[in-house]
């Protein structure tokens, strides 16, 4: 059998053993496992359990139980929810301001942590409730929400560029750097979206009741107290990181004690806060690693084919597509992945597929990370798998129905593809902060 | 056989739960061993051995800690049909399907078994200046991974027992 034909037997294999809904994990394993003994026979055996060993020299992937643990911190604590009443005083006077107000939180709560969960689970226990109490169009508002909240994988830190970084073999601090202006663009997009629909039609976000306006300055300002949290659990991770005492996984430990004691000191370190934080820590932890020792796993296979050259070579050589034309290609089928197939199933498509393949044509693998990052985000939204959908089902008061919440996202589906046909265009955008602080 | 098997899933669920519930307050064992290691680093000489020690950790954090993940159910599945189905047609699939697991986690086993007799015949140490012995870490991913292992079989029995519509 020719090598092409082993690997398209691979991936097919994988695809069947997961829509039998067996464990990612387990489905992905099984078939790299099975390639590497029918391949290279007792020699093979070994690569499951190698990737292991490849797995736990790989020092940033500490920062992925970090960021889970303070993100659940934040989200279980409800430690943020001063922050959203910030918002609210400040932005509520104007037209579609609160849910302008709530992309602004939604940013804040992403620079502290690297999970969409957190920022779901605020968005929609607390600012969903007011917004809909305030009479904002709630097709709108969910879409907000869900919208908003997948900036977290983007703003960092980021838990889903620490797994491409992983598989990608690039530096997990520019991926980070990388993602920031993409991040403030896209909200800014948001942002400007909101502004303009309530503009043409101003029943969508009304303006606060004259008497909750009628906030004293010194109140005001008083509320602003809230937006020092965020800051500090930022400041404590990124100062230390920058000035170079620390790495980065040593900054995301002092991110995640920060969080830990604001939350004691706020009183909200409850026995059932802690109870949850500390199991679907492990829980979550324990989902990812597996699932990327299994991706690795198979990954190894599907190098040692050499694979990838091969569809390389079919795609310039006999198609004469030139690389641009391929990895608009890639993009698309991503896309259209991207809407049935959810987050951790793309992360296994990538790993072994398009990564290598990215190289191999030239691009840059920071910049494809922030590409691919943003397709993860539209995954996340899009149905019938969306992380955030169920999410948004499960968090959200029992008036958003299911139709609701898939009619909401289209609108920003569409900003956030406008986003990434931007910055595959003008690369600048996600490259030109980390080229500058790494002295490219 | 009945019996057996309703105390085989019994006393394999049992361990790997007590010791998923140690296992997890792991991660404030990282965080210390991190948070040292930025002080030592900042104010005194930085320590040698914290690098390697969070990562011993980690390692041993997901894969003593996997058992318990799959108890509580937290391992994602690709559930486009899967979700629409009923249970028993779950457990039907599933019977099959986790035998895929179990393979998986054999070829794992054999590989972490070659590993680690390799360590204790060579005496492996990790190639960095605190030059720790090997051998350790990979005693317990081999601990870990065989209980992964057992808590699938007991993932097959249960399926098994539900298709028959008995209770263990």
């Amino acid at each position: 059998m020719s090598y092409e034909m082993i690997a398209l037997v691979m991936f097919s294999s994988m695809m069947l053993m997961l829509f039998t809904g067996q464990r990612v994990f387990g489905a992905i394993g099984a078939v790299g496992a099975a390639a590497a003994i029918f391949l290279w026979g007792t020699g093979g055996s070994d690569i499951p359990f190698s990737s292991a060993m490849k797995l736990m020299k790989w020092y940033p992937l500490l920062t992925l139980p970090m960021f889970i643990f303070m993100g659940y911190i934040l989200s279980e604590s409800k430690i943020a929810d001063d922050l959203y009443k910030m918002f609210h005083v400040w932005m509520g006077p104007i037209h579609g301001g609160l849910a302008i107000g709530t992309i602004g939180l939604m940013v804040l709560v992403s620079a502290m942590n690297g999970l969409s969960v957190a920022g779901m689970a605020i968005g929609a226990t607390i600012a969903l409730p007011e917004l809909l109490k305030r009479g904002y169009d709630k097709k709108m508002v969910t879409g907000v929400i869900q919208a908003g909240s997948s900036l977290g994988i983007l703003v960092p830190p980021s838990v889903v560029l620490v797994l491409y970084a992983m598989i990608a073999r690039a530096p997990v601090g520019q991926l980070w750097l990388a993602g920031v202006f993409p991040g403030l663009m896209m909200a800014a997009m948001f942002i400007l979206y909101i502004a303009i629909r309530c503009k043409i039609n101003p029943a969508l976000g009304p303006v606060l009741p004259p008497e909750e306006r009628t906030v004293s300055l010194g109140e005001k300002l008083a509320l602003l107290r809230a937006g020092i949290l965020p800051v500090a659990i930022f400041a404590a991770m990124m100062v230390p990181f920058v000035n170079g005492w620390t790495s980065l996984v040593e900054s995301s430990a002092i991110g995640a004690m920060t969080a830990f004691v604001a939350a004691i000191l706020k009183g909200r370190m409850t026995r059932n806060v802690f109870e949850v934080s500390v199991r679907q820590t492990l829980a979550i932890s324990c989902m990812f690693m597996w699932i990327i020792l299994a991706a690795l796993g198979f990954g190894a296979v599907f190098d040692g084919l050499g694979a990838v050259r091969a569809i390389d070579n079919l795609f310039t050589d006999q198609l004469g597509l030139n690389p641009w034309m391929i990895l608009i290609l890639m993009q698309l089928s991503f896309l259209l992945m991207g809407t049935f197939l959810d987050d951790t199933a793309m992360l296994v498509i990538v790993a072994p597929l398009y990564v290598p393949l990215v190289n191999e044509l030239g691009f840059d693998l920071v910049w494809y990370g922030i590409l691919y990052t943003i397709t993860t985000q539209i995954a996340y939204m899009t149905p019938p798998f969306g992380y955030n959908l169920f999410l948004m089902r499960a968090m959200a008061p029992p008036e958003i129905s299911l139709r609701d919440i898939y009619g909401s996202i289209l609108p920003f589906v569409l900003v956030m593809v406008l986003a990434l046909v931007a910055i595959m265009t003008f690369p600048g955008i996600a490259l030109w902060l980390p080229d500058y602080v790494y002295g490219k | 056989m009945m019996g057996f098997a309703r105390r085989y899933v019994r006393f394999v669920d049992a361990v790997n739960y007590r010791i998923g519930r140690i296992v997890m307050y792991g991660i404030f064992f990282m965080v210390g061993v991190l948070l040292w290691s930025s002080i030592s680093k900042t104010f005194f000489l930085p320590s040698l051995w914290t690098l390697e020690v969070a990562q011993f950790a980690m390692v041993a954090y997901y894969i003593l800690g996997g058992p318990y993940s799959i108890q509580l159910g937290s391992n994602v599945r690709m559930d486009l049909f899967y979700s629409n189905w009923s249970d028993r047609r779950k457990a039907q699939v599933d019977a099959i399907t986790v035998c895929f697991l179990i393979f998986y986690l054999a070829v794992m086993l054999y590989g972490a078994w070659d590993s680690t007799a390799y360590s204790f015949q060579y005496s492996e140490r990790s190639p960095t200046a605190w030059r720790p012995y090997l051998w350790p870490i990979k005693v317990i991913m081999f601990i870990g991974i065989l209980l992964m292992l057992l808590q699938s079989v007991s993932e097959l029995i249960k399926d098994i027992a539900k298709i028959r519509g008995v209770t263990l």
